[in-house]
């Protein structure tokens, strides 16, 4: 049966045996290529970034972009972009504290002089000084923290994944409580002496066994005093000129329920509107609002504009996608541009456009990092 | 000496190699992903030791290979891969890989291949007693015991093994400018298996194994940030039944396996505690019949049941699936065999895609080893549990995934008159593309979900050569195995239009990577070195990011002492004896040079 066997015990004369050179050849290369290399070996870029001047930047007029990187793969970082001049600066985390940012970073906010990066899969908040961007501090504690919002100068909210609200010391840097939520913890806007937390419901369950609802909570006895039943995965909410809260819940993975735009009446404590999007037909998400309060903005595989006071959902895209995977939406706060960003296939570098509000017209296309998911503006514009 | 082919001609165009318990001697302390990255051409994607350990099996994703114990599954249901780093090579006696097309005769949707562990009775064994105690850098201890003991017909195997790590390993952490110690990387895992062998007039066989695996481990942190402890615990019970009847003109074997598994993966600071517990029932038989001349036709009938209760999964999930398989295989004349592969799943009563494998091996010389040989095939492989049902994310909706394959090549072996001079080499070219392949990405209606699509198509095509040595000079033995692989496995297909990644190669998947191995043996003394080199491994799918590559070099020196039955050996091993500082995946740490030694008594009659 077997070819082999019948074959391999039949000789062949052979006298010349070439094997000794052959064993020598191989142990000599092994050896060179194990003995050149004393540097450590990691990661490498193939076009090397031109060197930043780093005594010529500061981090106070402009947009941060907020590149998750891929997770568990510990390649978060920050991207920033000038306003005046549109230059663009990649990883500046890394670049002022000679450390990497971490693993997924989420989103970022600002107060005063201080950037505060929420880094997802690390649970723990760095702290960075505008002017150079080093870190101050960083805040650990959390689970799976997703975005924060100033209460004042002295305190501020934490959402998380994995359940609970976080209440944060900014003047101690430390979690000082939490606000018992058995479920993960999404978007939250504040309401004068209100905070209103989307609530996703529970991470493990499946989009039926979900309650979707928005928490508010007293800020000053930090107690959720309210909550309001929402469709299904409210993922982003704002608030508008006329002191409306929206909110865009997706309706559940695999869609397992038609998206909603939600309008709360934040006096009244009631759901005063709803805009069903059409089922099937793709997913809003990244609810922003543009600096007068009197145009809201998502993504929905394009990006849409709407009028507060509009009465249907807009049907035609501001900015249509083009086989672009837009992941990440921001408003510019002085000039009202449009930031979207672009993640490619997650595993390259991503894109930013800087958009015109009015035509949605690209006017500048810049590089990002790994998954540029979020953007965070300067508050105080200098010139 | 003994000599064997570690290639296996004359497959009917099947690519085959054996990794003989020979040459995992040296490896009998260390885990599959030591073994396959030091010996093998899988590429072994290592993120730290105690951590992860996965394969690359000619370009395809860690899910396309399929890792067996006496051909029952190991990969995780779940997930359906394997860690390496959980299998320890004490478990089992030989390794055979099975390549491309030649993994069709075991299972379907194994594009790289599949690896199965081997035990096999040695008839002329009385008694084989062995204790063994390994001591280790960092706090690794490794305890062996085996009693194999039997007569011709009978043959009991029970073997034990015991590892603890602590895997305080230091290493330069370029964040902080300091030399840090790895930290929480624990591993305690224990295993115990017995397996018994029954022959009755060479005519029946039956066996009977029972491997029971308890594996403990943290989840060591990465070099960047903050750290609050993961675990993750596994507990497996493998039970096995084989039965052979062997007539002159057809055989029968049946076999029958219960897996029972426990998974639990605890994140306290994330409240996470979630237990899975699988439990699956496996079938298998095969008819020959050899009647016809140079004919062998091969019906069998497969069947598996599974069942799987997940914390992430809604409720409890199972599967059906009903195999038909027909094997023929034709010798033409002394120089022309082949083997026909026909295999048709039935998933939960749904027909699944058709499989056809086709094979060839051609042998040019009477008197010359030289052996040709092709194969074209077709594979599928259904999405993994995960894939289709976990919680959040999982996508019911997902599609097989599809394979065409073609793989030829060209094996030359040349043992001396005396046999006191063997040599082997092989070089093989293989062509396969993928479509359909599952890709997790973040979902658009909430990106912090992600879900698998059947999104991306895959080209990979490669070479893989060998060299095989193995020569005696007087009282020296002298033995050298060295493998390259060239490895071309690219993306092709791009839906956005800044993607930069078409006709990229794949993340985490080197072009270049060579080994070799080269033992002396004399006086019972024994000299080894081993030489792995891996290429850089791109990290961004547009290739402008990569981890440079990098070889490692390690050193085995053992001795023995033989008195009368007794054995008492002594291995000294250094690994990364250049004290190489890299990281294999990005941002996981790995040590620098570090040693073993270990002591073993031997009692065999």
């Amino acid at each position: 049966m077997n070819l082999k066997s019948k074959v391999i015990r039949k000789n062949v004369f052979y006298s010349n045996i070439p094997g000794s050179r052959l064993v020598l050849f191989t142990f000599l290369f092994g050896l060179f290529l194990s003995g050149c290399s004393k540097t450590p070996i990691r990661e490498t870029t193939v076009n090397q970034p031109a060197p930043i001047d780093t005594t010529a930047s500061t981090y106070e007029n402009g947009v941060f972009v907020v590149n998750e990187g891929n997770y568990t793969w510990a390649n978060a970082s920050i991207s920033y972009i000038t306003n005046s001049g549109d230059s663009v600066y990649q990883d500046i985390f890394q670049y002022a504290n000679k450390r990497g940012l971490g693993d997924v970073a989420q989103s970022m906010k600002i107060l005063g002089n201080k950037g505060f990066i929420i880094v997802n899969n690390n649970d723990r908040i760095e702290v960075v000084s505008l002017t150079n961007f080093k870190s101050l501090n960083t805040i650990t504690g959390f689970s799976s923290p997703r975005y924060l919002e100033f209460v004042d100068s002295t305190k501020a909210y934490v959402t998380n994944m994995k359940a609970n609200i976080s209440v944060v010391d900014l003047r101690k840097m430390t979690i000082i409580k939490s606000i018992q939520t058995p479920y993960w913890t999404e978007s939250l806007v504040r309401f004068g002496q209100y905070m209103f937390v989307t609530c996703m419901g529970s991470f493990n369950l499946p989009p039926a066994d979900r309650k979707a609802q928005v928490y508010i909570i007293d800020t000053k006895t930090d107690m959720i005093v309210d909550s309001l039943l929402l469709g299904k995965d409210p993922v982003s909410i704002t608030v508008d000129r006329k002191n409306k809260i929206w909110v865009i819940s997706t309706g559940g993975y695999n869609n397992y329920e038609a998206p909603t735009l939600s309008r709360i009446d934040p006096v009244l404590m009631i759901v005063d509107k709803t805009f069903t999007f059409p089922a099937q037909q793709g997913v809003p998400s990244r609810l922003c609002i543009n600096p007068t309060g009197d145009t809201l903005y998502f993504i929905n595989g394009g990006v849409f504009q709407m009028p507060v006071n509009a009465t249907a959902l807009p049907t035609t895209a501001l900015i249509p996608a083009n086989g672009h995977l837009f992941y990440g939406l921001g408003i510019h706060p002085t000039t009202g541009q449009v930031f979207v960003s672009d993640a490619v296939n997650y595993v390259q570098s991503g894109y930013v456009f800087k958009c015109s509000q009015s035509s949605g017209q690209v006017l500048k296309t810049f590089t990002a990092g790994r998954i540029p998911g979020s953007f965070c503006f300067t508050t105080t514009t200098k010139k | 000496m003994e000599v064997k082919a570690n290639l296996v001609p004359g497959n009917n165009g099947y690519k085959k190699v054996r990794f003989d318990s020979l040459l995992l001697l040296p490896y009998r302390d260390a885990d599959l992903s030591t073994v396959l990255s030091q010996v093998s051409t899988i590429f072994i994607k290592e993120y730290s030791p105690g951590n992860l350990a996965t394969t690359s099996f000619r370009g395809t994703p860690a899910n396309h290979t399929q890792v067996e114990w006496n051909g029952i599954n190991l990969n995780n249901p779940m997930l359906g891969q394997s860690d390496l780093s959980q299998i320890p090579v004490s478990a089992f006696n030989e390794i055979e890989v099975l390549y491309g097309a030649a993994g069709l005769t075991r299972t379907s949707g194994a594009f790289g291949g599949v690896v199965n562990l081997v035990t096999n009775p040695d008839w002329n064994n009385r008694i084989h007693a062995v204790a063994a105690q390994t001591l280790g850098s960092f706090e690794n201890y490794t305890t062996q015991l085996n009693f194999i003991g039997g007569t011709s017909s009978f043959q009991s195997n029970t073997r034990l093994n015991y590892t603890s790590q602590r895997n305080n390993f230091p290493y330069y952490n370029e964040n902080t400018g300091e030399t840090v110690t790895q930290h929480d990387a624990n591993v305690m895992q224990y295993g115990i298996t017995e397996e018994a062998f029954w022959k009755i007039k060479d005519k029946h066989l039956l066996t009977a194994r029972v491997w029971y695996s308890y594996d403990d481990r943290d989840i060591p942190p990465q070099v960047v940030g903050s750290y609050y402890l993961q675990k993750m615990l596994n507990k497996t019970l493998r039970t096995v039944l084989e039965y052979k009847l062997v007539e002159k003109y057809w055989n029968f074997s049946f076999r029958s396996a219960f897996v029972n598994q426990f998974m639990n993966y605890r994140y306290d600071n994330m409240f996470i505690n979630d237990n899975h517990r699988y439990y699956s029932w496996l079938n298998s038989a095969r008819f020959a019949y050899t009647r016809v001349k140079n004919l062998t036709i091969k019906p069998g009938l497969d069947y598996t049941y599974e069942h799987v209760r997940s914390d992430d999964y809604s409720g409890i999930k199972t599967r059906n699936t009903l195999g038909f398989y027909l094997e023929a295989s034709y010798i033409f004349n002394d120089h022309i065999s082949s083997r026909l592969v026909l295999r048709e799943d039935f998933l939960d009563g749904k027909f699944m895609p058709f499989i056809p494998a086709l094979g060839f091996d051609y042998k040019p010389f009477n008197k010359i080893n030289l052996y040709l040989n092709a194969n074209a095939s077709r594979n599928y492989r259904y999405p993994s549990l995960n894939d289709l049902y976990w919680i959040p994310g999982g996508n019911p909706e997902l599609k097989p995934e599809y394979d065409n394959g073609l793989d030829g090549g060209i094996t030359y072996n040349y043992p001396s008159k005396n046999n006191a001079f063997f040599f082997e080499t092989s070089l093989t070219g293989y062509y396969s593309w993928m479509h359909d392949m599952i890709v997790w990405s973040p979902m658009p209606s909430n990106p912090s979900v992600w879900t698998p699509q059947n999104v991306s198509a895959v080209n990979a095509r490669g070479v893989e050569a060998s060299l095989n040595l193995k020569w005696k000079i007087n009282k020296l033995q002298i033995t050298s195995a060295g493998n390259y692989t060239y490895c071309k496995s690219t993306n092709e297909k791009t839906t956005s239009p800044l993607d930069q990644s078409l006709g990229k190669q794949l993340i985490y998947t080197p072009e270049n990577t060579f080994n070799e191995t080269i033992n002396l043996i004399c006086w019972n003394f024994i000299l080894g070195y081993n030489v792995n080199y891996v290429d850089k491994r791109y990290t961004s799918a547009d290739n402008q990011s990569y981890m440079p590559g990098y070889s490692l070099s390690n050193i085995i020196l053992g001795k023995s002492f033989v008195l009368h039955n007794f054995v008492i050996s002594l291995l000294v091993k250094v690994n990364n004896v250049f004290d190489l500082d890299y990281q294999s995946v990005e941002n996981w740490p790995m040590p620098g040079r570090n040693y073993s030694m270990t002591v073993k008594f031997e009692f065999k009659k």
